[in-house]
């Protein structure tokens, strides 16, 4: 499958209380790409998201996909190609059994018999839940309602895959379940975007880290750049803390290493007494 | 706490077995486990909501400073027992102009003299650190923030005993260090005994001095925090350890050895 | 920290915020009575005497609480409804035979655009009589003034938090709907197609609203809501023996007048 580029081109918004939520956003993910946004809650990440299917339209510049403003296409159409995953499985749910759950979605978008069936299992089969097809969506504990929501959109099979916050309230076998399911829409050529507010989640699952501030990226680009230490000083401007193998690897001067498995590697060749820095930085976050 | 074992009277089925845990004044016991450990239940059986509000079955006890939490009021549980909930919006009145007067709501409705009410709400402002919200629209307030003023409104009840589930969780970084901080100077200042669940297991790692871990109902590990958190059957039990114990994990498995250097740089 | 020493035992200014201003500063029950009386004589006296008064009312309160330009909106709201009953009236009243034309089928009779009228001017009055109420009274004043007053605390909570749930619910269903529409709900099809669309946001707006209601009977057990005796009140809300005279007086008044006019005794343009 070959996703669309997204392009932002100026793009602001301005809620109808005033609130400036994005100025001038000039950012270009190109297709099949895997994209972390963090930053602090009033950021602007999700109203950024929201651009990507006509949820929000921009006060002032354009959205792009494939270099066809999407300013005029309607919600119901673009969320053929634009799949949201929201934060609140609440929000959604409201169907007696997961299977209809799942349905709803590809049903919106004209998917009958065989077909439907089939994208609704794959999807089930990608968080772990196909086990739970006749289950009632409450009876299911809320790590699994969260994953069934995001594979509801799942089975949309849209090109684009947004998820909000898929980590927050999971325990460790739910973010092991999004893990796959991000890996696997990747995979398979979508570009995979989350907000997410877990640096060892975008650190080890996107090859591309936009860090927001004020309605403004701060940041952008791979993880051994956004959390090495050339970036801290903004990163701690934005009260965000790198992950701790990359603060680790810094103060023993091996290079920038922001995710667990590239410190190992990098302490693993160098078993001699790696060189340490002395100077009074102390990693803040627990 | 002792012996607790309850069930819901809806689905007959045991959600906490055979539980025994006990919360000392002055510290923080934290709680893990995966999410449909009970976790929650926990929480509302040692406040004593369950069973007397929200309903089903106990048997064991609890006991509160030696009084049993089942011939306890509601109200009476909240001054003994203080209860702080996942979602900060929903614990807040939504009908009060001002922070200083949302946290006076519970003050005024045990109908204590003015003066007093005063005086709980800005002892409850100083011991969370937040007097200079006072006069702020508890509406308008970040989602850290609001959790600081419900736990403020809580605390003015001066329970001796907090109970917080999953505080953090809707959090952002910053709102969740705030909370955290929050927590250990309110422990420090009013020498409450804090249960708190959590998911963030570094958080855990941070401010608790004793851990219990959580499993299908039942306590499956417990002692100091740094050796729950160490254990390796944390991951079975669907907890993820802190950062630096994956790591000293990773580096162990690795045949890497842990120079001084290395250890200085971990810590 | 400023201030502190002095304000130990004291009342900060922000929550003790009496308010100023002839009109505001009247206890809460006054102004709903005052509302109450418009209302009765907006729709009880006969003719235009009736809400023309209450509407000279409602504009002199609104200037003397400085809201005039705060109530347009209201105004403006109330477009819609003022232009059904107009043309409702004007072209379909019933026995009314003299037209002021003819258009093919339609005649409108001056009868029909004389009660169009008035029943245009008792709805516009009546309604800014309510907005003049409802921007210059906080709702936690009037229902501190009410529970003072013997409404007991649960009733005062139960008014208050269905007040407060309205935009709540509101903003609620506005997220289902965008999460909904995000997995391609069309709010914008055929019939069949927009009803087929109501389960799904209706549906989780209910059972959020249900689960909500088990979390904020425990928060409110928290904070010792049911506890026995009465609510210890901070805000004193001023009230007088002239004020309590004026609502007795008001309310006798206009309860008087609406008998009068339907009964016939005294007949008024």
């Amino acid at each position: 499958m070959t996703a669309p580029t997204i392009e932002f081109d100026g793009v602001s918004f301005t809620y109808p209380d005033e609130t400036r939520a994005l100025d001038g956003v000039t950012r270009r993910i190109e297709p099949g790409q895997t994209v972390a946004i963090v930053g602090q809650n009033g950021s602007g990440k999700s109203t950024l998201v929201k651009h990507l299917n006509g949820l929000l339209r921009p006060s002032e510049g354009r959205v792009l996909l494939d270099g066809a403003d999407i300013a005029e296409v309607h919600v119901a159409k673009l969320a053929g190609r634009v799949g949201l995953a929201f934060q609140d499985p609440d929000r959604q749910l409201f169907a007696g059994r997961v299977s209809a759950e799942m349905a709803f979605g590809p049903r919106n978008l004209g998917m009958r018999g065989a077909e439907l069936a089939g994208h609704v299992r794959a999807a089930l089969e990608a968080v772990g839940l196909a086990a739970e097809a006749e289950s009632h969506p409450y009876d299911l504990g809320y790590s699994r309602r969260k994953l069934l929501a995001i594979a509801s959109v799942l089975a949309m099979g849209t090109p684009i895959l947004i998820l909000d916050e898929p980590t927050t309230g999971q325990d460790s076998r739910g973010v092991a379940a999004v893990r796959a399911v991000v890996a696997g829409a990747a995979a398979e050529g979508r570009t995979v975007i989350a907000v997410s507010h877990d640096m060892r989640f975008a650190a080890e699952c996107f090859s591309r880290i936009l860090v927001m501030r004020d309605g403004r990226v701060v940041l952008d680009g791979p993880p051994e750049v956004v959390f090495g230490e050339a970036s801290w000083p903004e990163l701690r401007a934005t009260y965000l803390e790198p992950p701790l193998p990359a603060v680790v690897g810094a103060r023993l001067g091996l290079g920038d290493t922001p995710t667990e498995a590239s410190l190992v590697a990098a302490l693993a060749p160098a078993r001699v007494a790696p060189r340490a820095v002395t100077d009074a930085r102390t990693p803040r976050n627990g | 706490m002792i012996g607790a074992t309850y069930r819901y009277s809806r689905t007959g089925r045991p959600v906490l077995r055979d539980v025994d845990l006990t919360i000392e004044p002055g510290r923080v016991l934290g709680v893990a486990g995966a999410n449909d450990a009970g976790k929650t239940t926990l929480c509302l059986v040692a406040s004593g909501m369950a069973p007397a509000v929200v309903g089903g079955r106990l048997e064991g006890s609890v006991s509160i400073d030696g009084v049993d939490a089942a011939g306890l009021a509601p109200y009476e549980l909240a001054q003994r027992c203080g209860l702080l909930l996942q979602n900060a919006s929903t614990q807040l009145t939504h009908t009060t102009a001002t922070v200083f007067e949302e946290v006076a709501f519970g003050p005024c409705n045990l109908g204590l003299a003015a003066g007093e009410v005063v005086e709980r709400v800005w002892w409850a402002l100083r011991a969370v650190g937040i007097e200079g919200l006072a006069p702020r629209d508890p509406a308008k307030l970040s989602g850290g923030q609001g959790q600081l003023v419900a736990l403020a409104a809580v605390l003015a009840l001066r329970p001796k005993y907090l109970i917080l589930d999953e505080p953090t969780t809707e959090l952002d970084p910053a709102g969740t260090a705030l909370v955290a901080d929050a927590l250990v100077r309110t422990a420090r200042e009013t020498g409450a005994g804090i249960l708190l669940v959590e998911h963030k297991t570094e958080v855990l790692a941070r401010i608790a001095d004793q851990m219990v871990l959580l499993d299908g109902g039942s306590v499956v590990l417990a002692g100091p925090t740094a050796d729950v958190l160490s254990d390796p059957r944390l991951p079975d039990l669907g907890v993820e350890p802190p950062v630096r114990v994956r790591l000293e994990r990773d580096l162990r498995a690795a045949s890497i050895e842990l120079s001084p250097a290395l250890r200085e740089a971990l810590a | 920290m400023p201030g502190a020493e002095t304000s130990a035992l004291e009342l900060p200014d922000y929550v003790r915020r009496l308010p100023s201003g002839l009109y505001r500063s009247l206890s809460p029950l006054t102004k709903l009575t005052i509302a109450a009386a418009e209302a009765v004589v907006a729709f009880g006296v006969r003719g235009w005497t009736g809400p023309l008064v209450v509407l000279a009312c409602v504009l002199a309160s609104a200037a003397v609480a400085s809201v005039l330009r705060r109530i347009v909106p209201f105004a403006l709201a109330a477009l819609p409804l003022v232009a059904s009953i107009l043309l409702v009236n004007t072209f379909l009243y019933p026995n009314a035979h003299d037209e002021i034309g003819r258009f093919g089928p339609l005649a409108p009779t001056w009868t029909g655009a004389t009660a169009a009228l008035q029943a245009t001017l008792r709805v516009v009055s009546f309604g800014l009589s309510a907005a003049v109420f409802a921007l210059t009274t906080p709702t936690n004043d009037l229902l501190v003034d009410l529970e003072r007053r013997g409404l007991g605390r649960r009733g005062s909570y139960v008014v208050g938090s269905a007040l407060e749930a309205v935009p709540r619910t509101v903003g609620r269903a506005r997220e289902v709907a965008e999460a909904q529409r995000a997995r391609g709900l069309d709010t914008q099809g055929s019939i069949r197609r927009r009803i087929g669309g109501i389960l799904p946001v209706v549906g989780p707006v209910v059972f959020g609203a249900l689960s909500e209601v088990e979390q904020r009977t425990m928060a409110l057990e928290a904070r010792g809501f049911t506890a026995p005796g009465p609510r210890t009140q901070l805000r004193a809300l001023p009230d007088s023996r002239l004020q309590k005279l004026s609502r007795w007086t008001l309310l006798g008044l206009s309860l008087a007048a609406a008998a009068i006019s339907v009964t016939g005794a005294v007949t008024v343009p």
